[in-house]
């Protein structure tokens, strides 16, 4: 494992130090003005950074980038000229006022998504723009000039080439904290998040603190480049920070490739270098970013920085090449746990799971009408029951997607109805989705391990702190994700993009993604859908076996074959009721099921729902 | 009562224009799932359009206006042509193209008209009309009137033509729209050419208004789809509430706040919006995720 983590990044030492002798000798050979084009150019991918890490990785859509980048340039400027603060202790607050302004646009995220949240942020950088033009404060539009040199142990960074040094060293650690988030955990329940939010929750991120996040990392990267730019231009106006630069931003992050954040560089240095070239013709400038951008969302949604991965395929299509058959490894089952059966055996454990009276109405239509049942530990459980008898809706009641119109849901014990499935996802409870949803874009092995991250949303108060203990809980992390690529035979797929695999292969990730959260019941909604039939008997054997090693299994299935020789108990549902429960000898014989499965005359008077089944 | 009545005529004017701006936006909304950041600048194109035949062409204002629909009308054609692959797929995206588009048109305007900005002479002048002492412009009776003409023609066309049913259909389910034999795409693309229109419509009336330049889409364009998101984004109704309560938002707060009206206006919205995330009518949308 540790080869692995080592190879992952040790190849770039090499690129690295390359990097920095270029970076090093790059004012020696450029003249007074180019320096000048850099050091802008250099405060660009500062703020694109930022904005990769809202849009690009944890996908909430941020046109207030501008804003924060504003904020912390006036309030340096306003700090220094106007209450005569030093440039240092000014520069530190007006970090922290961008990463307050950061967090309260980030306060509507919590309730939308999408465009909505783009035009809401964007009528704040609106606001923004409207305040600094009128306020006395901040010079209207003349704005703020005069702004001190920063000082620097007697380097004069009045200076643009000294200057440059300064913004490469804050550049490069910036990048680097960057890319070390997207690379740990953070980044990757960030990515989670906007890949899937909803699976992400059902794993145990949890979504707002993690939005919310992410708004504070962009308002601290714009407060950054704020800071740089206060103390490199010394004066500052609205027109810096108005629309036009945003989309300007916008289109060096979507060109470079947002979800990369060396690309959001690429593109943020490129695109700065290109519009100095045209500073003669601004608007064959724009007119050219604008078609760009239209033609990269078109043919090239990833990007420049997902060029060379499309290449790659491209000429390994052509070349006849293919990756080397990876072949699925049979599960290596779990030890079974000693004591289970007994404790229930003993009659002292409360049940596992305790559905009581709950009901739930979607406006007119009652999906599900006072249904109660008990799972006792260690149990595995099947619920079966005609299409639109609210199978899934139960799961999605009991997992914390939908709140219950009536009734509780007891959790070993603790009422748990109406919590947020990231909290039920800590209190033990793991599920799989009937439409399958994994994480998209990231690899197998990713999908783990944001599952397996058990940490905290705030606990990342380490990556500002002590990233060495992120670093050592990456490493176990990896490692038990590797214990569990193997148990569940995927070490091949480790690296692969999920959505491509065969069907079967992910609805065994999917299983492992939810067992890798260590739970203590596990809800499996239509496991077998779309499998063949020695995948069907595979499942079984791994549902035995996730049971035996202490876990209570409740899934819902309409191979009735896997049904009658897996589950111990079955319980029946029709038209949002339960009509039976019992083995799955006893329910097969039951009339009402027969009825509502094969219908006979009295089925025109069940009041069954019409309606497709509720899908989460 | 007579400032609170009269800051409130004021705002009737720029809320109609909203209004039409925000039906414009839902319309394409509801149809394809499409939101169009663009549409602020099809606006723009629009009022440069509507002000040149007007005032270099010398025709009549009426005129003038049809053909500047028309001219953005084969932009909203364009436009829907090339970001087609992208519909009902993936709204970051679209969001982003239609940005980029934006930046296209602006850029275009600027080549074209150059990028100081124009004044444009009010169709109808005389003395602003006295009622019970509130003082009314007769152009913005004009703007209104107009304004509820394109509604009620807008509401015609697609609850009595054909061609306005199939768009609901296409807005409803645009699977079972095709299957029941609908040509989605040419649905898209008509729905894409009204709103185009309507932008015009929207931009040739506030020409007069305002000063017509090359980034004047920007606070409209970004106030109409707030509009929009009041009312219930898709939501035709909606939109035209939504309108007009920003214009009367506008004009309260440009009363109160005077040149702080704008950063009052947005975060007013914000908190309007974080209470009722789906708008005061709900959302009609195409995108049941």
């Amino acid at each position: 494992m540790n080869a692995l983590l080592r190879n992952r990044y040790a190849p770039k030492l090499g690129t690295l130090a390359a990097f920095a002798v270029i970076a090093w000798l790059l004012p020696y050979t450029v003249g007074g003005y180019a320096i000048h084009v850099v050091d802008i150019a250099l405060v660009f991918a500062l703020l694109a950074i930022g904005m990769g890490l809202a849009m690009g990785i944890a996908g909430q859509i941020n046109l207030a980038q501008i804003a924060f980048f504003g904020v912390s340039a006036y309030a340096t400027a306003i700090l220094t000229t106007h209450n005569g603060l030093g440039f240092w202790p000014a520069a530190a607050l007006a970090l922290v006022a961008s990463a307050l302004i950061g967090l309260l646009v980030g306060i509507p995220a919590l309730r939308m998504q999408s465009h909505y949240l783009g035009i809401v942020t964007l009528g704040l950088a609106l606001g923004f723009i409207n305040w600094t033009t009128n306020a006395e404060i901040a010079g209207g539009a003349e704005g703020i000039s005069a702004i001190p040199v920063p000082p620097m142990f007697g380097v004069d960074l009045s200076s643009e080439y000294l200057y440059y040094y300064l913004e490469v060293v804050v550049f490069a650690l910036a990048l680097a904290f960057g890319l070390f988030v997207v690379r740990t955990g953070l980044g990757r329940r960030m990515m989670a998040m906007r890949d899937d939010p909803l699976a992400a929750g059902a794993v145990g991120a949890e979504i707002p603190l993690l939005r919310m996040t992410a708004f504070m990392l962009s308002s601290v990267f714009g407060g950054l480049a704020g800071v740089l730019y206060a103390g490199l231009i010394r004066y500052i106006a609205p027109d810096t920070f108005n629309i036009a630069n945003m989309f300007l931003l916008l289109a060096m992050v979507v060109i470079g490739g947002r979800q990369s954040l060396v690309g959001c560089v690429v593109g943020a240095v490129g695109l700065t270098l290109i519009r100095e070239k045209l500073v003669d013709h601004p608007t064959y400038a724009q007119l050219g970013f604008g078609i760009v951008v239209v033609l990269m969302v078109v043919f090239a949604p990833t990007g420049l920085a997902g060029v060379p991965a499309r290449l790659k395929a491209v000429l390994d299509r052509r070349l006849g090449r293919t990756a080397e058959r990876s072949v699925l490894r049979p599960f290596e089952p779990y030890e079974a746990a000693a004591n289970v059966g007994e404790d229930a055996a003993a009659g002292e454990a409360r049940p596992m799971l305790e559905i009581d009276g709950i009901a739930k109405q979607f406006r007119g239509l009652k999906a599900l009408k006072d249904v109660s049942l008990t799972v006792e530990r260690g149990e595995i459980r099947g619920i079966v029951g005609p299409n639109g008898s609210g199978k899934t809706t139960l799961f999605n009641v009991v997992s914390g997607f939908y709140r219950p119109s009536g009734g509780r849901v007891l959790v070993d014990g603790r009422v748990v109805s109406g919590s947020r499935p990231y909290r039920l996802s800590r209190l033990g409870l793991a599920r799989t989705f009937q439409n399958l949803r994994l994480f998209g874009e990231l690899s197998v092995r990713d999908n783990l391990l944001v599952a397996l991250d058990r940490s905290r949303t705030y606990a990342i108060w380490r990556y500002a702190l002590w990233p060495v203990g992120i670093w050592r809980q990456e490493r176990r992390l990896h490692r038990r994700a590797d214990d569990l690529l193997r148990r569940f035979g995927l070490t091949e797929f480790a690296a692969a993009a999920p959505g491509a695999l065969p069907y079967g292969i992910q609805r065994r990730i999917e299983i492992a993604r939810a067992m890798a959260g260590s739970p203590r019941l596990l809800l499996l909604d239509e496991p077998a859908a779309g499998l063949n039939g020695e995948e069907v008997r595979q499942l079984s054997e791994i549902v035995r076996s996730i049971r035996d090693s202490g876990v209570t299994v409740v899934l819902i299935e309409h191979n009735m074959g896997l049904v009658m020789s897996l589950c111990e108990r079955v319980t029946v549902l029709a038209g949002g009721s339960v009509i039976a429960e019992g083995t799955p000898a006893e329910v097969v014989a039951d009339h009402a099921v027969i009825e509502a499965y094969l219908g006979d005359s009295a089925m025109a008077d069940m009041p069954l729902p019409n309606s497709t089944e509720v899908t989460s | 009562m007579q400032v609170f009545l009269q800051t409130l005529i004021g705002g009737l004017s720029l809320g109609a224009i909203y209004a039409l701006v925000a039906m414009g936006f839902s319309l394409v909304y509801r149809t394809m799932g499409l939101v169009n950041f663009a549409h602020a600048d099809v606006l723009m194109i629009g009022a440069y359009a509507a002000s040149t035949f007007y005032m270099s062409t010398k025709l009549p204002f009426a005129l003038a206006m049809v053909l500047a629909i028309a001219v953005t009308g084969l932009i909203g054609l364009f436009i829907e042509r090339v970001l087609r692959p992208l519909e009902n797929k993936d709204f970051t995206l679209m969001l982003i193209g239609t940005i980029g588009f934006g930046m296209v048109l602006q850029a275009v305007a600027v080549l074209i008209w150059g990028a100081t900005g124009r004044a444009v002479r009010t169709p109808v002048g005389g003395a602003p009309l006295e009622f019970f002492g509130l003082r009314v412009r007769t152009y913005d009776l004009v703007v209104l009137a107009i304004a509820a003409v394109a509604v009620f023609l807008l509401v015609a066309f697609l609850q009595r033509t054909k061609m306005g049913a199939a768009m609901q259909a296409v807005a409803m389910d645009h699977e079972a729209a095709t299957a029941v034999g609908i040509h989605v795409g040419r649905s898209n693309a008509i729905a894409f050419a009204i709103g185009a229109g309507l932008a015009a419509l929207a931009g040739g009336l506030v020409g007069p208004l305002l000063y017509v330049n090359p980034t004047m889409g920007g606070t409209i364009g970004i106030k109409g789809f707030a509009a929009a998101m009041l009312g219930g984004c898709g939501n035709i109704p909606g939109a035209i509430a939504g309108g007009f309560a920003i214009g009367v938002l506008d004009s309260f707060a440009a009363g109160h706040f005077q040149g702080y009206s704008e950063l009052v206006v947005f975060l007013v919205f914000t908190v309007a919006i974080m209470i009722r995330p789906t708008g005061l009518f709900g959302e009609t949308t195409v995108s049941r995720a």
